[in-house]
Formats: structure tokens, sequence, C-alpha cells
């Protein structure tokens, strides 16, 4: 099963034409709902415009030591998810994140070429199944609202939508898969027109924006201003740290 | 001065949750990230502030009475036991400070119970636990004797 | 929360229990622990023991530590200082109590790690004044916490305990607590054979100078609701002194520390026209308090008169001269770090406003009262005193026993105990926690019998304003307007505003008669019936619903006790306009009173004051 192309059997029923469209339409409803968001919130406008003021109170960095810090961004922040301080959610994280990427690139391939090698199934079926394992522990374990807060983790609120559209479409497309059914079909396809056209109204877009305010974080470091914070003192490291509790109530 | 957080800082972890003594920081229901739910029951403590792994928060000036243009943040280093705040003035005025928080290890209290038990007779004298040793006086506990006390006006 | 939303019942058996997890209740459990090796000691907190109570942010000062091995002060010279500051009122066996024991708590607070400034000439700690002593105290509750938590079995926190439990055999003794999981909602019911009390004091009972967001920043932490004395006041406890509420002279707006200022930088106060001022009041001060003036330092009150009658005679603002002491680089430290250290929050006003004491004299201003036990005022609960030396008046148990039965006190809840502040406070905790161990050996050793109606009955008033919200609600579109639920900010303002107008607040320069007091009553009664209406949307608001019922029965007692003492004791904290005379001759004496939950009434009574002889 893991080495089939789930899509190739639709193509009985459903053109692939029909199919890659849809793939098509998920794309560019993904750039026009971060574009929309930007510009309905002015978040771009915002940013650009703090950059600027900082910059005027800033020693300007070299080209050299932006491409460097751009570089550390994109390996150390982006591809490592290195905001995270705490090892679990950082986990979480980078299981969610890459089983999308890989779930996301093979769909395509899929739907694209129906005689891909079986290196694609298997990609889609593992990076669907690490989304899953991030995507479930997180909504149940590691959610801020859960964990500290004491919410119940069925509870759900605006934040939830991008993680529960993504854990749906993902869930209901493996079913789907495994069980061959025309109800899960639909209900993934509806699941994952959810996820893609909702992103102006959940946190999708900051995939995009995360990365933008690593970059920020690490030239403001760079150029001394930090953002108005102290410098770290220059002292040795010898009084370890407050254990902190899993759960402090 | 109340207390905000910054949107590109917060990644949601919780620790601002846990730590305010007033219960005032809580998680956005839009964006899953923390901010200040009641800022008219903020003590501008900080704790939130010393406590964000992310140096997310920062504070504000009450606006009953701060004019905006200032900065007050700070960076508490717990392995270094040092804390550093920097100031900026509303003209952009600068002051820097750096204070010692420890000066031993985190966690290296010594547990009551790992010291000997006092003994039966301990119990009914009035010396607290270490004492008379803790005072330093090379003298036993003072005490006043009843007849020290007399009733006053009234 | 439960997963479908599910409230559980927690039931917790402990040996001791100690309530509120401050500077007392972690020096309660330190304690208790040392006596009693195999004795169960739960502590429960409001918020997080990390960083709760009036030390979350530091403190940059211990004011009170004796300095034996310098031979620097005794015992009992504190106990004429706070005897002097409160107008002749103080437990004096209680303070001598305290005071004979805190230095070797600051000595093991040093020991732990608290980093104490030392004078560099004599190797001594640094002086900030005769009682006071310097820190670096930023991580003073940090270090205080974490040696509570290697004390308890358990430290439970984001618990709101809510009310005490009486053992339903045996009459007037303790049995427990119950209270809810801020966090996921559910109830605890604790167990405990002796149950000390050590939880905050009471700030926003009276208007605050600043009501919007800067109602945030009083004097005394926002948290202090008064737990320390509605707990005991419900079950019964006599309390004493409550009419002693304290006003600070502080730095304006953000109510930042003075005693470093006045006492290590030697700054001293002006008025608006850069007179001096406090010795024009002398005469009109002796006409109130006879030759209570003539005390050596002047008593806090009445420099807080000197200040009220000059800014009223129209020459403020007063201002603290810092000019001169500021151009010392190290005194201009210290005095930033002050803040930094201990109340941030002026610092930021300060650099709002573009002020450099450097440059310009800051003002001060005169804050609305608080009641609380452990700073120039000894509000609390009328407590049993040391066993070697304490009246047979004022002993009838143990040691910081309330008139309760297994009930024990330590902080701001024990009242009579003024200028114990953090240290004295921590060691209040140690004294209480010692004596509730042999409390738990000796006398107290059976179990108390809890009644599981009675905590049922409880449960459903502490959970009730949940349901008045949610299903009150359906009245009303939307917004804060229910003509049947009130919420919990509402109370709150309409309590602050009752006792601002008619208990002495800041609007009436805080004065009250007899006349304004019986109006009080009537208004206050009238919230105390409309608190069967509070509506919470969630438990954060449950918390402040169940914070203001304990800031109200303790201004019912503030009213009370201010109504029974016919004199003008602190001229400065308060005026008696039918009374407007100290009055050693009727009122050398305490206050006590004990509130009678059936019937809602407050008995009264004076008990006698026992000096050290000089």
């Amino acid at each position: 099963m893991l080495a089939i192309n789930p899509f190739a059997a639709l193509s009985a029923s459903i053109p692939p034409a029909v199919m890659q469209a849809f793939v098509v339409v998920m794309i560019v409803l993904v750039a026009v709902g971060t574009l929309f968001d930007i510009v309905h919130k002015g978040s771009a406008r915002y940013f650009f415009d703090n950059w600027r003021r900082a910059r005027g109170k800033a020693p300007r960095l070299g080209a050299g030591k932006l491409a460097s810090i751009a570089v550390q961004t994109a390996v150390v922040d982006v591809l490592g998810s290195g905001e995270f301080c705490n090892a679990r959610r950082r986990v979480a994280h980078l299981l969610t994140m890459y089983g999308f990427v890989a779930h996301v690139i093979a769909t395509v391939v899929l739907v694209f070429n129906p005689s891909a090698s079986t290196l694609w199934p298997q990609l889609w079926w593992i990076g669907g199944l690490m989304v899953l394992a991030g995507g479930y522990w997180f909504w149940f374990f590691i959610r801020v609202d859960v964990a500290a807060e004491g919410n119940s983790p069925l509870r759900v609120t605006r934040a939830d939508l991008f993680i529960l559209s993504l854990l749906a479409s993902v869930t209901l497309g493996l079913l789907w898969a495994w069980l061959q059914s025309w109800v899960l079909f639909g209900l993934y396809v509806l699941a994952t027109a959810v996820l893609f056209g909702s992103v102006p109204w959940s946190k999708f877009a900051h995939m995009f924006f995360k990365p933008a305010a690593a970059f920020e974080k690490r030239i403001s470091y760079a150029n001394g201003t930090r953002s108005n914070l102290p410098a770290p003192v220059d002292k040795p490291e010898q009084f370890g740290r407050i254990p902190k509790h899993a759960r402090h109530y | 001065m109340p207390t905000f957080v910054y949107m590109t800082r917060c990644d949601g972890c919780g620790h601002c949750v846990d730590i305010c003594p007033s219960d005032i920081m809580h998680i956005d229901k839009t964006y899953r990230r923390a901010y200040n739910i009641e800022p008219n029951m903020c003590w501008e403590c900080y704790s939130c502030v010393k406590a964000c792994p992310q140096n997310a928060i920062d504070a504000r000036g009450y606006a009953d009475f701060a004019p905006l243009g200032h900065s007050v943040r700070t960076l508490r280093e717990e392995a270094k036991g040092t804390i550093s705040w920097r100031l900026k003035f509303r003209d952009g005025r600068e002051k820097n400070f750096v204070s010692p928080i420890r000066t031993t290890a985190w966690g290296s209290i010594k547990a009551p119970s790992e010291y000997d038990a006092p003994r039966p007779e301990d119990f009914a004298r009035q010396e607290l636990a270490h004492e008379p040793d803790m005072l330093k006086t090379n003298k036993p506990l003072p005490a006043l004797r009843p007849e020290q006390l007399k009733r006053g006006l009234a | 929360m439960g997963l479908f939303g599910g409230r559980k019942t927690v039931l917790v058996d402990a040996d001791i229990l100690v309530i509120g997890a401050g500077m007392a209740g972690c020096g309660a459990t330190y304690e208790s622990r040392y006596w009693g090796r195999e004795l169960k000691i739960v502590t429960v907190e409001k918020a997080n023991i990390e960083r709760s109570g009036a030390v979350a942010q530091g403190l940059y000062a211990i004011n009170c530590y004796m300095g034996m091995q310098w031979n620097e002060n005794q015992p009992e010279d504190h106990v004429r200082y706070a005897r002097n500051d409160l107008m002749g009122l103080v437990r004096e066996d209680l303070g001598y109590d305290i005071a004979r024991h805190v230095d070797s708590t600051v000595h093991k607070f040093e020991e732990w790690g608290l980093p104490i400034m030392r004078d560099p000439k004599t190797g001594r700690y640094q002086r900030e004044g005769k009682w006071q002593i310097m820190i670096h105290g930023e991580s003073y509750k940090p270090i205080v916490a974490e040696a509570a938590r290697k004390s308890a079995d358990k430290v439970y926190n984001r618990i709101m305990v809510t009310h005490l439990l009486m053992d339903a055999t045996k009459p007037n003794r303790v049995a427990g607590a119950v209270g809810f999981n801020v966090r996921t909602g559910d109830f605890h019911v604790f167990r405990a054979k002796a149950v000390i009390v050590s939880a905050g004091g009471a700030s926003h009972i009276f208007k605050p100078r600043a009501v919007g967001e800067g109602m945030g920043r009083t004097w005394y932490a926002p948290w202090s609701s008064a737990s320390a004395y509605a707990l005991p006041i419900e079950v019964g406890a006599k309390m004493t002194q409550m009419e002693n509420r304290i006003v600070l002279t502080r730095f304006k707006d953000g109510y930042g520390p003075v005693g470093a200022y006045f006492l290590h930088l030697k700054t001293y106060t002006q008025n608006g026209y850069g007179e001096e001022y406090e010795s024009k009041w002398y005469d009109h001060t002796k006409q109130l308090v006879g030759n209570y003036v003539d005390r050596h330092p002047v008593p806090t009150c009445l420099r807080n008169h000197a200040f009220l009658q000059e800014v009223a005679a129209g020459r403020g603002p007063i201002r603290m001269v810092t000019k001169e002491a500021f151009q010392d680089p190290h005194k201009e430290t210290v005095g930033w770090e002050n803040f930094l250290g201990m109340t941030i929050g002026q610092a930021v006003v300060w650099a709002s406003q573009n002020i450099d004491p450097k440059h310009i004299n800051p003002e001060l201003t005169t804050s609305e009262p608080y009641v609380m036990g452990s700073h120039a005022t000894c509000s609390g609960a009328w407590a049993s005193g040391p066993e070697d030396y304490a009246p047979a008046e004022y002993q009838w148990g143990y040691n910081r026993m309330m008139t309760v039965e297994g009930l024990f006190g330590a902080g701001d809840t024990i009242g009579g105990t003024a200028h114990k502040f953090s240290s004295g406070s921590f060691t209040e905790g140690r004294i209480a926690g010692k004596a509730a161990v042999k409390y738990v050996m000796e006398k107290g050793r059976a179990t108390p019998q809890v009644s599981e109606k009675e905590y049922r009955d409880l449960e459903r008033t502490i959970y009730q304003p949940l349901e008045n919200f949610r299903i009150g609600r359906n009245e009303i579109v939307a917004g804060t307007v229910s003509p049947s639920y009130l919420l919990p900010i509402h109370g709150l303002q309409r309590l602050e505003k009752i006792m601002d107008e008619y208990v002495g607040g800041i609007s009436t320069n805080y004065m009250t008669n007899g006349k304004l007091l019986e109006r009080g009553l009537e208004l206050l009664n009238m919230l105390k019936e409309d608190m069967d209406h509070m509506g919470a949307e969630d438990l954060h608001q449950l918390q402040r619903t169940w914070e203001l019922h304990h800031r109200l029965l303790a201004s019912l007692s503030v009213t009370h006790h201010t109504m029974f003492r016919e004199e003008t004791r602190w001229p400065g904290y308060y005026y008696r306009g039918d009374h407007l005379k100290l009055d050693d001759e009727n009122w050398h004496c305490f206050t006590l009173s004990r509130y009678d939950r059936a019937s809602g009434a407050f008995a009264m009574e004076k008990a006698p004051v026992y000096h050290i002889i000089d």
C-alpha cells in the first residue's frame, strides 16, 4: 500500500487535469491568501517601517554579514526550528514541518506524475505519518492553552484553525488511501480546501512570517540594538538553572 | 507599566502564564500567543518579562501617568547569577545597571530534613532551627522574663 | 480541565497545611519540616510559589535585622522602635519574639545565596538605617521558594483557598480548607491537623489614586487580596487593630520606595517652594497627639500628617531633594537599583517623564490606605504569644495560634507585630511552623472530622458565580451590563468607592467619623448581599470573585474597628473627625473583634497593652 500512488486509481473516475487543477488552485490560494493577509493587516508595512526605524539608529551591517545572518536564519531557525527553546516543542514542530513539506511535495508529484517512482508514495505516507505524530502530540499535550492554561484538549478556538484543518486533511487523506472510500475522499478534499482556503484567517502564513522575524531578530543582535535589551554580562555560567517543572499547577 | 508581548518574538511556550503572580498573562485565542489580559491588575513586577526565554515581553508605563517613548528592559541571566537593566528615557538618555542575584548554585539549598533531627528536649525550648548557632552571637537566645512586661495605660 | 470539561474533587490529607506561600508561608514550610520530619506538610499557593506574594519583583533591603552579632541592636530596642512608630500600640511580646530570631533567618538567607551588601570598611552587612540592611534581592523570592519546595511534601500552585473548614464534631477547632484550582477548575478539599494561614494582606480595598491601567500600580501587591484576614474572620478568629490602616509617603505615581533615599542617600523633603516644612507643624501635631510627637524617630503617621497639612495649605507638591545626593555616582546607582530591585514601575515612570534625580527633585505623594500586618502597621489576627514570657492574657496555647484551636498565622495574618517586613514575616512563619508541629504532636494528634455536607455546600457556593454568569448571560445581548449579575471588577470598584468616601480614603483626605462609618456599613452590607449575584465568566474571573469576597469581609472588619476606636491615634493614617485627638486615657488598648458568620455581626472589645519596662 505504501508503494502505490493513491491518486493513480482515481484517474479512472476523475480526470487527471481536474486533480492537477485542484492542486494548482490550492497553491494559488496560499499565495493569494498570504498576500491578502499581509495587505489587509498592513503587517508588511509594519515590518518594513519598523526595520527602517531600527536601521536609522544602528550601525549598518555589511553585505557579507547580512548574507551570513541570512544563512544562519535559514539553517538554524527555518530548517532547524531553532527558535524553540523547549526540546519537546522543537521536536514536535520539526516532525510536523518536515512531514508537511514531504507530504505536500509528494502529493504534487503523485498528482502530476501518476507513474512516479515508488519513492514518492512512500514519502507521501511517511510525511503524512510524521504530520500526524507531531500534530496530535501538539494538539493533545503541547498546546500552551492546554499545557499552561489547563483548558480541555477538546476546546477549539480560532487559533486552532490551521492545526485542525491540517490534521483533518492528512488524517482523512491517509485514511482514504488505506480504506479507499469515496466518502473519505470527499471529506479529504473538503478538509484540504479548508486548510488552504483559510490562510487569511489561520496561522498558516506563519511559515512565511516567522523566518522574516527570525532574520530581523538576528540582525538586531548583530547590529547592537538588540531590541533595547541589555547586553549579556561577561561572567561565567557557574550557578546552573532553576529546574523547570513540566507542570506548574 | 503594564506588560505587553511582541508578536514576532512570542512562540507560545507558556512560561509567563505559569509565573504571573496576578494570573493575568494568558493565551490569545487567535494567535495562540501570550498577552496581558488585565493591565489594571499588573504590578509591573516583571516576573513574566524575566521568565520569557525569548525576551518577548516588554512593559509600557501605565497610560494614566506615563508618556510614551520610554523603555525599561531587562536580561536576567540565571546561570551567571546576574540581572542587567537597560533604561531609555523618553528624551533618549540611557542608563544601564547590572546586579548580582544569587551567590550560590540554583538548587543547592540544603533541605531542612538533611540536618540532624532535633532532640526531643529541643521542642519545648524557644530556639528555632539552627539556633542559637545561626544567631552568630555565641550567646544563648535572648529572652524576656514575664515580670519585664507591665500592663500599659488603660 | 478534564477531556470533557468535568470537575474533579481532590481530597488531600495533611498534618500541617500552610495557606499562602509568600515569605511567611515559606518560613512556615521550612521550619515545619525541620521539626516534623515524619509529618505530611502541604503548602497551597494561589499563584506560583516561585514569584508569589509581595516580594515578587524582589527587595533592595531587609528592613528587620538586629545585627546582634555585632552588638548593633538588641530585640527590645526593636520593640521600642515599633511601639513608638505605632503610637504605643503593638504586641510587644510577639514583636520581641520575632526580633530575637530574625538574625538567624537573615544569616540563613545569606547562606542560601541571597547577596547581602557589605560595608567595605567594617565588613559587616551594609546598613541602610538602624534596622535595615541592603541586599541585591531581585531573586529573594525564588531563593526562599527553593527552600520551601525542598521542605514540603507537596506545594500546590494555582489553588485559591476560599474557606477554612471547621471540625464537624469539636467546636472552634479548624479542620482544613477548601479551594479551587485556577487552571483546571478542580475542587480541592484539604484536611489538616494544623493550619497556618500565611496569605496576603489587603490592597485594593480603598480607591487607589490611579484608576485606569494605573490601578495596577498599588504600593502593596495587587494580589494581596486580604485572604490573610478573611479566612480567619469567617471562622470566628478574633482580629485586632483592623482600623490601623497604613498610608505611605512614596514617589508619585510609581509609589517607589523612599527608605534608601532618606536613610542611605540622606535626602530630605521640601514643599513646592523649596522650604522645609515638617517642623512648622510641630505645635499643631502636639495638639493632636501630645508627647508622642517628641518621639525619635518621628512616627511614620505623624510625618504623613505634616505632609498632608502642608499640601492642604496649598504649598505642594512635596519633593524629595535628590539633586545633591545624586551627584555622587555610587549614590546615583543605589537610587536607581533601589527601584529596579524592588519597584521597577518607579524607574519606568521616571524614564517616561524624563525625570533624572540628578537634575530634578522628584515629587512625593501619600498613597491610598492599605491594611496589612508586616510594615509600619499591624492589623491582623489576635494570636497567642511566646510561652517563656508572654503575659497570661496573651497566652492561651501555642505560639501564634489564633483564638481558633489549631489555627496558626504568620506574616500579614498576625496583628500587633509591626515592622517585621520580609525577614520578620519569614521568621514569624518559622515560629508558627515549630508551634504547629508541637501542636500536631501533642494536643492536635487526632485527625479532625470534616463534614462532607459542609464541603459540598461550600463547593456549590464557590462555583456559583460561574453558573450565575452562564445562565444570566442569556438575558442580555452582549457587554458588561447585566441587571442580574455583577462582574468582579464592578464589585471591586464599588467596594473601593465606599471605603474611600466613608472610611477615610484619599477623597476625604483620610477623614471619617461615626456618621460616615454608619453609612459606609449600610452600603457595604448591601454589597455583601449583592455578592450572591457575582458572575464569573471563567476561572480567572472566579479567582477575582473570591478575592473580592475576601476583600469585602476584611473591609467590614476594618469599618467596624474604625467605628469602635473613638479617637485619632494615627493622624496621617486616618482621622476621626468626631474624636480628633489621641486619647490614651480611654484608648491605650487594642481593639478586638469577633465575627459571627450566622448573624453577620461583629462583637467588639478592648484588650490591654503590655509594655516592656523601659
